[in-house]
């Protein structure tokens, strides 16, 4: 017979239209019946949810933290960078550190004009990231200028106690050299540093004083201050900006000590964190660190070794204590020890290794005892708020270029405060860091500019200096200046090795008025051209290397970044619009790869669910031939009894998610409100944006795992159920129970 | 079709091989039958005589390889599988000799789950329609047991009641006594027995215990997949 002649008796009520109702009791039915299959396919989707919806959940709050720490601190949301630049912008990673050719914004205020006609952008700060080094004098510079000025200003109570504190260092470094000439065999520089030492240290040196200071403190500046143990010469890395704009842009920004720098001022302003870490007091700093991770993080010195480590170290620094110390005052802080630490044998720096054996015990005491006896009596930091200090840079031509500049404060992301991104920039105005970067002011672009008018200097561009040195004289002639064809294209050749990869066509970023000067060794010069201070426009109309953009609404970032990118193109403004994420370099790439491995992770949970179930379904299929085979004789079509496999899975699929789900927000829950501590790990400092993180729920990543666990549910149960639907109702006769 | 065709079941020149491997095995050979309304037909054979074939060919559970069986006129060659089902559903009931019921069902919902196939009946006629067949077979007390915690007998009144709840025309029942002692089988019987008077459904069962043969109005007896006595006084079919 053929099928094609085959149908249905018209004059029967169809049964197609089977109720779910029926479907479900019978699904949830069968899974209790099955417990086997109910605890085995149970426990896999419901622990694959659970996964998936906490993953997700936890990996979504750390790209916010990550974003909050990033965008409200740094970058803003989108990142103005010039379309002349080769490199990509890198705030951390190791890009960063290195030498990257960003090309230059050359008209910020049309940049700036034009984003802010962006409903959706609040503010454009511009920017420009550069490292630095502090030119820091060790502790005997520091006893020596303080000498010095004490003289100067004729004070000889004060003279005489500082002549006894510098003669106390010299003392202690004395010793110091004494012990390593028993180490060491090569020993003809020790040996010369111990004569004058000695020198330095005897009454007959500082006799002369008096009647000689300049003799003494040449030979005191130039043979005994180089002896003393150095500072770090750490890098700052620092961004240059519009200081006020930066502080009101970045809504978390918190001045923390000092003052913001005046409007139209040169300033610095340390990040608090990095100015710690750094500038502080090595000893006082180890103990600030262990009393943060005391108190902040809950861990004790007597469990943890890692801390305790610390505690042994802290030992190795008492020096920086000790010889900070004048006379007077090492005796009061070793009559305090005394009765701190009764019967302590040895000298001040044993009391203080003494001191430093910290437990959890006596911690609080000593920190205290720290701060109130043994503070007050040393310098806290190499630079303090107030100071000026000086800064060297590389500039963008690679010449060195130092700037004597104000500390005005320190500064913090409140929130962000142990943020390691959050830290690691501290701030400048950007007239300074234009200094430093080697970029032109508008005063000097026009001095410059007046310069090459007076001696008839034109600027040309690669191509024709080359068609004026090899190609068509008349050409060359024509599009050059008049005057002396040499010096026509000498100006511009030294622009175009000063800034390897910049446009020299542009205009060149260069001072190279700058450049002759630090070629002609004149530092002095260039600090000279600084100007104290400056107006809004000047400090907008310079050039500036990048800009932030601050979102009113961040969800609205893709679009804001297409059409400043619109913007830059219509009005040919040369800079394109970046993201955030784009900008944090390898290190922020890390939340990809975290959330690479959770989703592959995922993926094979997945798919070995995929595989059980489907194999626990065919087997149930066998198990159930008769069954099946009953229900098709009695009347139940094809299409029901695919159904009722499809539906089973998905109500096993729903009840299994629907208690992964639950337990994974329950524990989302639990951990927003105690929070998932750091525990002073840099790594996970940096990935929660701060000490904890304090994870919401996620109504999207819920959603996401109720479908997923929905979609592997039917895929597993499509094979077997299509094996089931095939079952002939004849079985039914042959079955035996 | 309605009650004016006077055989419900008319099964003309039927023939049944199945494959085995590259060879062929045929169960029924030739066979002619007809099944008046409200008949309690027996069809007796031994073992492998062709008899389970010649009901599944009638339960429409399976198709002739040629000739015809019409189950209330309807050629069952001439429907796919739908309309098979169709069939099944709402003309005919089974009753298995292993009983057949569904395990994680309780006995009423056993008996209910041919009328939610079915659908169009109210929870209340359901309910209804479910007790009436529960209280027949005598089993009103076991109404939320499930078949594991039943007799044997007592899974044929389930089977029983479930095969009857739609109301069907003809009740199929491949030895529905095979599995019971004799005392229950013959219970069984006389429960189907009383039915079929009662209701006028047509009871066709496949059997080889004389005593289930006794109780039967007609007895076809089938050997080597053949009628040889169609129980109308004479050998049926032509060889």
């Amino acid at each position: 017979m053929a099928a094609a002649a085959r149908s249905g008796p018209p004059e029967m009520a169809s049964n197609s239209s089977i109720s779910l109702g029926l479907l479900v009791r019978l699904s949830l039915r069968s899974i209790f019946a099955h417990r086997i299959k109910l605890l085995i396919v149970g426990s896999l989707l419901s622990f694959g949810t659970f996964l998936l919806v906490f993953g997700t959940t936890l990996l979504a709050n750390v790209e916010r933290a990550m974003e909050t720490s990033v965008t409200g601190s740094l970058t803003g949301h989108i990142q103005l960078v010039s379309l002349d630049g080769t490199d990509q912008l890198a705030f951390t990673g190791p890009d960063a550190g290195s030498d990257q050719d960003l090309g230059v914004i050359e008209s910020f205020p049309k940049v700036k004009e034009a984003a802010l006609s962006i409903p959706n952008v609040k503010a454009v700060v511009p920017m420009g990231r550069h490292v630095t080094i502090p030119l820091l004098g060790n502790e005997l510079d520091d006893a020596i200028q303080e000498l010095r000025d004490a003289v100067d200003a004729g004070d000889p109570a004060l003279t005489a106690r500082l002549v006894r504190k510098s003669k106390r260092a010299i003392g202690l470094i004395l010793d110091d050299y004494r012990r390593r000439l028993t180490l060491l065999s090569n020993s003809e520089e020790i040996e010369e540093a111990i004569l004058d030492l000695e020198k330095a240290g005897s009454d007959e040196l500082w006799a002369r004083l008096e009647t000689e200071p300049a003799e003494v403190f040449e030979f005191l500046e130039t043979r005994v201050a180089k002896l003393g143990e150095g500072p770090s010469h750490a890098f700052i890395p620092f961004i240059g900006t519009d200081l006020d704009a930066f502080a009101e842009s970045f809504e978390t920004f918190t001045l923390v000590e000092g003052e913001m720098v005046p409007k139209g001022h040169r300033g610095f302003l340390f990040n608090k964190t990095y100015y710690e870490d750094v500038f502080k007091n090595r000893i006082a700093r180890g103990i600030d660190k262990l009393h943060e991770a005391r108190s902040l993080d809950g861990r004790l010195i007597d469990r943890d070794p890692a801390l305790q480590l610390q505690v042994k170290q802290l030992a190795k620094f008492t020096s920086f204590v000790t010889r900070q110390l004048d006379p007077d005052d090492a005796v009061e802080l070793e009559r305090k020890l005394d009765e701190l630490l009764p019967g302590t044998e040895g000298d001040l720096d044993r009391k203080m290794v003494a001191l430093l054996e910290l437990n959890d015990e006596n911690f609080d005491r000593r920190r205290t005892f720290f701060y109130e006896e043994i503070a007050p009596k040393i310098r806290l930091y190499s630079v303090k708020v107030g100071d000026h200090f000086t800064l060297r840079s590389s500039t963008k031509a690679g010449y060195p270029k130092s700037i004597n500049i104000k500390v005005y404060g320190t500064f913090q992301f409140a929130g962000l405060e142990r943020s390691a991104i959050a830290s690691a920039y501290s701030i400048m105005d950007l007239m300074s860091f234009r200094d430093l970067y080697g970029l032109m002011t508008v005063e000097k672009r026009e001095e410059l500019d007046s310069i090459r008018a007076e001696v008839g200097v034109a600027e040309l561009s690669r191509d024709e200096v080359e068609d004026a040195l090899f190609g068509d004289v008349d050409d060359a002639e024509e599009e050059a200046a008049e005057g002396d064809r040499f010096a026509a294209f000498q100006l511009p050749d030294v622009e175009s090795d000063a800034a390897p990869g910049a446009d020299a066509g542009a205009g060149g970023p260069i001072d190279i008025a700058e450049r002759v000067a630090a070629i002609a060794g004149s530092e002095a010069a260039a600090q000279e051209s600084q100007q104290e201070t400056f107006t809004q426009e000047e400090l907008e109309r310079g050039t500036v290397i990048h800009a932030a953009v601050v979102l009113e609404d961040p969800s609205g970032l893709s679009q804001a970044i297409e059409r400043l990118n619109e913007l830059s193109a219509e009005r040919d403004l040369g800079f394109k619009a970046v993201a955030w994420s784009e900008v944090t370099g390898i290190i922020g790439q890390l939340i990809v790869v975290v959330g690479a491995v959770l989703y592959i992770t995922i993926a094979i949970i997945f798919l070995v669910a995929l595989v059980i179930i489907n194999n626990s379904m065919v087997m149930a299929t066998m198990d159930r031939v008769s069954e099946i085979g009953t229900m098709r004789a009695i009347g139940a079509g094809r299409r029901f009894v695919l159904a009722l496999f499809l539906v089973e899975t998905l109500v096993l699929g729903g009840i299994a998610s629907g208690l992964g789900a639950g337990a994974a927000t329950a524990l989302t829950l639990f951990l927003g409100n105690v929070g998932i501590p750091a525990s002073s790990n840099d790594f996970l400092i940096f990935l929660f944006g701060g000490p904890a993180l304090y994870p919401e729920v996620g109504l999207l990543q819920i959603g996401i795992g109720l479908f997923a666990i929905f979609v592997v549910s039917l895929l597993s149960t499509l094979y077997p159920a299509r094996l089931a639907a095939r079952i002939e109702p004849v079985v039914a006769m042959q079955a035996k129970e | 079709m309605s009650d004016n065709v006077p055989n419900i079941v008319e099964i003309e020149n039927v023939v049944k091989d199945y494959p085995l491997g590259k060879l062929s095995v045929r169960a029924l050979s030739d066979v002619n039958l007809t099944i008046e309304r409200g008949e309690f037909l027996a069809i007796a054979a031994p073992s492998g005589a062709g008899k389970t074939t010649l009901l599944n060919l009638i339960g429409c559970v399976d198709t002739p390889t040629s000739g015809t069986v019409r189950i209330d006129g309807q050629s069952t060659s001439e429907l796919n599988d739908s309309g098979l089902t169709k069939l099944r559903l709402h003309k005919l009931g089974f009753i298995f000799q292993s009983f057949n019921l569904i395990a994680v069902l309780d006995l009423y919902q056993n008996v209910e789950f041919p009328l939610l196939l079915q659908g169009g009946l109210s929870r209340k006629e359901r309910d209804a329609r479910v007790r009436e067949m529960v209280e027949k077979v005598g089993l009103t007390k076991q109404l939320r047991q499930r078949p594991n915690e039943l007799s044997g007998g007592q899974r044929q009144r389930v089977a029983i009641a479930r095969a009857l709840v739609t109301r069907p025309m003809i009740v199929l029942a491949d030895e529905p006594t095979a599995n019971l002692d004799s005392t229950t089988g013959a219970n069984i019987i006389e429960l189907m027995r009383d039915i079929n008077h009662a209701e006028k459904t047509t009871f066709i069962f496949s059997t080889h215990d004389p005593m289930v043969m006794d109780r039967a109005d007609r007895v076809a007896r089938m050997a080597d997949g053949k009628i040889i006595d169609d129980g109308r006084g004479g050998a049926v079919g032509a060889a």
